[in-house]
């Protein structure tokens, strides 16, 4: 069973969000890691890149295949993760501590479409 | 029509193998961990079970007059219990398949193609036999198929009960025996590079090896580690590297087109044809390289598209085969593959990414 963290978001597409005041970090969840399997390549924006909610910011990849990463929520890239593209494999060990990418929100309403924990583990058990 | 399963589906979900639909079968992409099904037929032995591909046999007195018609290889002046490699061509030389032909007898000759292929194979080497005293039979049902790669082969295959002594055949040779008026197939081939054997049997025979070689260890291997193996020893993919509109001649396959041959399906075209494309194989520093990606060189003129990539596990690099116009070729060009709009250099390599270890 994949692990969930209650207290942040989530997204249909396994994202992990934690918001702070208006700032959202970003990640995969363990259910994400782990059905990819081994990632071996991580791209991921600089900060300044301007996003609208469901733009792709990067890709996950694994030996075979290519995930693209979506944002739930539009604003700024404020920060990324370089430690996840210098060594991908963090994102196998520990998904929730392997963050992506911080975003500076220009709509906080957005977050009232994320899920919650409790719905996020219906959703990967209904599709599991 | 429903995806048509092999004898060993069960075995497959009880090891909680991600199945694929992949020519109309459900197959095992991949068990636990990709990477390790590769290390482990690098290493040591993996089993894959590829029962979805087709057993085509020819039979009667001119069985080895026609294969040898048939396909661009030279199959008559084979030994007899040899495995050829040959692609099958039409009278313009492009790609039907690439498929094995396996010498069991002067009148008796199987030939193993792809899963994909199998009825455009059957219908055009069917079109293709009138006039020659053999027949032709598409066996496919009757037979499951194991590769079993990986140089601990011999020593595991050695160490269960195969109903029979295996003997030390060489590289790309073949033993057939009988057990309960049923015929298995020992061939020393296979897709990774590495030493290995293909066994074809009856669906119980087959499960039964499955059951032994997994309980000593052996490791099951799904198609997506058979997809990098091969790339990793630069093997060409019927649908990726080969396909209908390409012959042999643009596609690293010379060697198996034998001129010195009197004739055979599509001599003629190929005798005169100049290439379009080469097939080149590149690998990456950084970044990934997928089907489909371009090849440009530096001013950016495109000179063609990957057809197979992947994130080599044994170099953990990005490796590739690529398309490239032949007329644009020029080996002293530094390659770059546009990777999400960003270009990535990438570097020739004449030799395998990988060397393997068979014999």
């Amino acid at each position: 069973m994949a692990k969930i963290v209650e207290g942040l978001k989530y997204t249909e597409d396994h994202e992990w969000i934690s918001i702070e005041g208006n700032i959202a970090t970003i990640g995969i969840t363990d259910f994400a890691q782990s059905s990819l399997g081994d990632i071996v390549f991580v791209e991921l924006p600089d900060a300044g890149e301007e996003l609208e909610a469901t733009n792709s910011f990067g890709v996950v990849e694994s030996i075979k295949s290519v995930s693209d990463l979506y944002t739930p929520l539009s604003g700024k890239i404020i920060e990324k993760n370089s430690t996840v593209e210098d060594g991908p494999e963090s994102l196998n060990e520990d998904a929730y501590g392997a963050w992506l990418v911080k975003i500076e929100m220009t709509d906080t309403s957005q977050v009232d479409s994320l899920l919650d924990s409790k719905a996020y583990s219906e959703y990967c058990e209904a599709n599991s | 029509m429903s995806a048509q399963r092999t004898s060993l589906y069960d075995e497959h979900v009880k090891l909680s193998a991600k199945i694929v639909d992949f020519a109309g079968w459900e197959m095992p992409i991949q068990y636990k961990n990709l990477k390790a099904e590769v290390e482990a037929v690098r290493s040591n032995v993996g089993v894959f079970d590829v029962s979805h591909m087709g057993e085509f046999f020819i039979e009667g007195n001119e069985a080895l007059k026609f294969t040898d018609f048939l396909v661009t290889n030279d199959i008559a002046n084979a030994e007899l219990g040899k495995a050829i490699y040959s692609p099958l061509c039409r009278e313009d030389g492009t790609i039907i398949d690439d498929l094995i032909v396996y010498k069991i007898s002067e009148n008796y000759i199987m030939i193993c193609v792809n899963a994909s292929n199998i009825d455009k194979d059957f219908d055009w080497i069917e079109s293709q036999i009138e006039g020659f005293d053999c027949t032709l039979k598409n066996r496919s049902h009757e037979f499951s198929l194991l590769a079993v790669q990986g140089p601990n082969t011999v020593k595991a295959l050695k160490s269960i009960d195969l109903g029979c002594e295996l003997k030390d055949i060489d590289y790309y040779s073949l033993q057939v025996e009988k057990l309960d008026m049923q015929e298995i197939i020992f061939a020393r081939t296979g897709y990774t590079g590495e030493d290995g054997f293909e066994i074809f049997g009856p669906h119980k025979y087959i499960q039964n090896l499955w059951s032994q070689l997994v309980s000593i260890g052996a490791e099951p291997c799904g198609l997506g580690s058979r997809d990098v193996l091969r790339l990793e020893v630069g093997y060409p993919l019927y649908g990726n590297e080969l396909n209908d509109e390409v012959t042999p001649l643009d596609s690293g396959l010379k060697w198996t087109v034998k001129m010195s041959k009197t004739d055979f399906i599509g001599k003629k075209a190929l005798m005169d044809y100049k290439p379009n494309f080469r097939l080149v194989k590149l690998s990456l520093d950084k970044g990934i390289p997928r089907e489909g990606y371009q090849v440009e060189n530096e001013a950016g003129t495109i000179l063609g598209q990957v057809t197979s990539g992947s994130m080599s596990v044994v170099l953990k690099k990005g490796i590739a085969i690529a398309r490239i116009k032949k007329d644009l070729y020029d080996a002293e060009n530094q390659f770059f593959i546009d990777i999400r709009g960003k270009k990535y250099k990438a570097e020739l390599n004449k030799k395998p990414f990988v060397a393997g270890g068979h014999k």
